[in-house]
């Protein structure tokens, strides 16, 4: 995750966008919550970095680390813009889809263990 | 024998010899004291003179050496303070009699010779002391960049809220020392210790505000038509010139007061202005401040007080030497205006917004901003309140209403379309945007669809191909399923 495309020093700082805040106002959200616009209309009171964020989700759902890739902000930042907009109603964030279902390690072994009983 | 008669007459004629002779002396003698009493009168005469002009010689020696104790004492120290202090009088002559006298010549000479060899050490020890502070700052920037970076790798590593708030804190603190130090240095004549590529004129307005404690209560207002840049040599001496502006500006207002920034484009160049509403500055402050703008002269750190003040200073030297131009003035609101004004020819360029996207918190220009976002993204009926909105925002100079929106229109669609069509290096984007055209008839029918829905169609699909294997035939139920997760 390069933090600018560019070669040269940023010349904003990540703290701008936040005001300084790295607390989310929600701690459900993570790298991977996926994230799409509810379509309220952008109004003019949404801060700049907002809008790239509404205007990012205009087309679809991403997940947040690839907002703040797409962003060039860490991701820490992206968090507490990303609840100030759900808090506003202008963004849904879902939980990512859970990764397959691994098998319960000890169940398989009492049902081996079963077996293995009822072999012998 | 000789005879009575003839002894008369030898003694009478002896006694008329005599007399005669004594009369001869006499008239001699009435002479002489005559001319001795003429001598003598002279001689009193030249004498008083003397007497006279010997006062007046050691009046004048007293009134000399008054007046050199007038030197030492008071016009020579008036001198000191007046080299240092330009509005302190120096005296004058004690004595007005001496005015245009050699003595006046002299003495005027010592105060030119005390003054040149004062100005000359000053200028000396000034020197000295500022490349000292040259030297240290130079290293201590060069040191605080390096910790700027470091943070900034840190800030994309650690997500963790706590350790991110404490990154946060600890590179706003870095950019404040970094402030400091850099206008310290461009003061004692250092460059400003960094390049910058062409940058946006609002990423740097946007970039300077952010070195400052308080700038939440900054307002930028973007006016500007096209995507303006600064060129590369040229981004860093405006920030930093921008940075100091603004500084004065928080810091003579109240904590509770906005200060205000407006970006304008002109015709033949581009000027931040930069409004308070706070203390204002006298006229002899703005004259003072006006003289350092300037940036002509050699400027002497003992000239800034004490602590230095150094930021119209180093404004003063960055506009000698890249050219741009800024301008104090008490404001109509009652505080202060400063202006910087960019020269477009040698100073602006306009940068391609697909290849070398603005930053997110640079604020986005009024007027096109609201055109794209009544094309593109609102519903219909939203667009003509929004443009409302737009007319009611104050513009502070008259710009011709009609003529910025045409030509914003194209290029922020060009922007918005480009990345997608540049292959090389593929980002991802989840979908292309879609172009008005086509949005525009089933706005309200099809949203698109999202990675959720998609699922699910294909889950539906899934299903219903197993109860179809089960049972007969049968459609999966799509309408039912898409609005459900929608």
């Amino acid at each position: 995750m390069t933090p600018r495309q560019s070669s040269g020093r940023r010349l904003v700082p990540a703290y701008l966008a936040t005001g300084g805040r790295a607390r989310p106002s929600r701690n459900t959200l993570d790298r991977l919550t996926l994230l799409h616009s509810v379509g309220m209309p952008i109004t003019s009171e949404v801060r700049p970095e907002e809008h790239r964020i509404l205007e990012l989700l205009q087309p679809g759902a991403l997940s947040l680390a690839e907002v703040a890739a797409h962003l060039h902000l860490p991701v820490s930042v992206v968090k507490v813009l990303v609840a100030d907009l759900v808090d506003a109603g202008r963004l849904h964030a879902r939980v990512p889809i859970p990764e397959a279902e691994q098998f319960d390690r000890q169940i398989l072994e009492r049902v081996l263990d079963g077996l293995r009983s009822l072999k012998s | 024998m000789t005879s009575i008669p003839e002894a008369l007459l030898w003694c009478l004629s002896a006694g008329t010899a005599a007399a005669v002779v004594l009369a001869a002396f006499s008239v001699r003698a009435s002479g002489q004291r005559k001319a001795l009493r003429a001598r003598l009168a002279a001689a009193e005469e030249q004498n008083s003179a003397t007497l006279h002009s010997n006062t007046e010689l050691s009046a004048r020696l007293r009134a000399t050496e008054a007046e050199i104790r007038h030197l030492a004492g008071t016009r020579l120290p008036d001198l000191t303070m007046a080299l240092a202090h330009p509005h302190v009088p120096v005296h004058g002559l004690l004595d007005a009699r001496f005015a245009g006298s050699e003595t006046d010549e002299a003495l005027g000479a010592v105060l030119e010779q005390v003054s040149e060899a004062i100005t000359k050490e000053r200028t000396r020890v000034d020197a000295a002391a500022q490349s000292a502070l040259r030297g240290a700052t130079t290293t201590i920037q060069a040191l605080l960049y390096r910790l700027q970076t470091a943070l900034q790798e840190m800030q994309h590593r650690y997500d963790d809220p706590e350790i991110a708030q404490a990154l946060l804190n600890a590179d706003f603190l870095n950019e404040q020392a970094l402030r400091r130090v850099q206008a310290t240095g461009v003061v004692c004549g250092a460059w400003p210790g960094l390049t910058r590529e062409d940058s946006y004129l609002a990423e740097l307005v946007v970039g300077a505000m952010s070195r400052l404690r308080g700038y939440e209560r900054v307002q930028i207002s973007n006016q500007l038509r096209d995507p303006i840049a600064v060129v590369a040599r040229a981004v860093e001496p405006i920030a930093i010139t921008v940075t100091e502006l603004l500084a004065n500006a928080l810091h003579h207002s109240h904590r509770e007061l906005p200060v205000t920034i407006t970006l304008q484009q002109g015709n033949r160049g581009a000027s931040v202005i930069i409004d308070d509403y706070g203390v204002g500055m006298h006229d002899d402050e703005i004259k003072a401040a006006m003289e350092l703008l300037a940036g002509d002269g050699d400027l002497l750190l003992t000239q800034l007080g004490d602590p230095p003040r150094s930021g119209f200073a180093a404004a003063g030297q960055l506009v000698r030497q890249y050219g741009f131009g800024v301008h104090v003035e008490p404001s109509p609101y009652g505080g202060v205006r400063a202006v910087v004004y960019i020269p477009g020819d040698p100073l602006l360029t306009v940068l391609d917004e697909s290849a070398q996207p603005m930053s997110v918190m640079a604020p986005l220009p009024h007027r096109s901003g609201m055109t794209e976002r009544s094309s593109s993204a609102l519903p219909t009926g939203a667009a003509p309140s929004s443009a409302a909105s737009s007319a009611g925002q104050p513009t502070p100079a008259p710009a011709a209403p009609a003529a910025p929106a045409a030509p914003a229109a194209p290029a922020v669609h060009a922007s918005y379309d480009a990345p997608a069509a540049e292959g090389e290096l593929p980002r991802r984007r989840r979908r292309k945007p879609v172009s008005e055209a086509e949005q525009a008839p089933r706005t309200e029918p099809i949203p698109p669809r999202s990675p959720e829905e998609t699922g699910s169609r294909w889950a539906a699909l899934q299903r219903g191909t197993e109860t179809g294997r089960a049972a007969a035939q049968s459609e999966p139920p799509r309408s039912p399923e898409g609005n459900a997760q929608s």
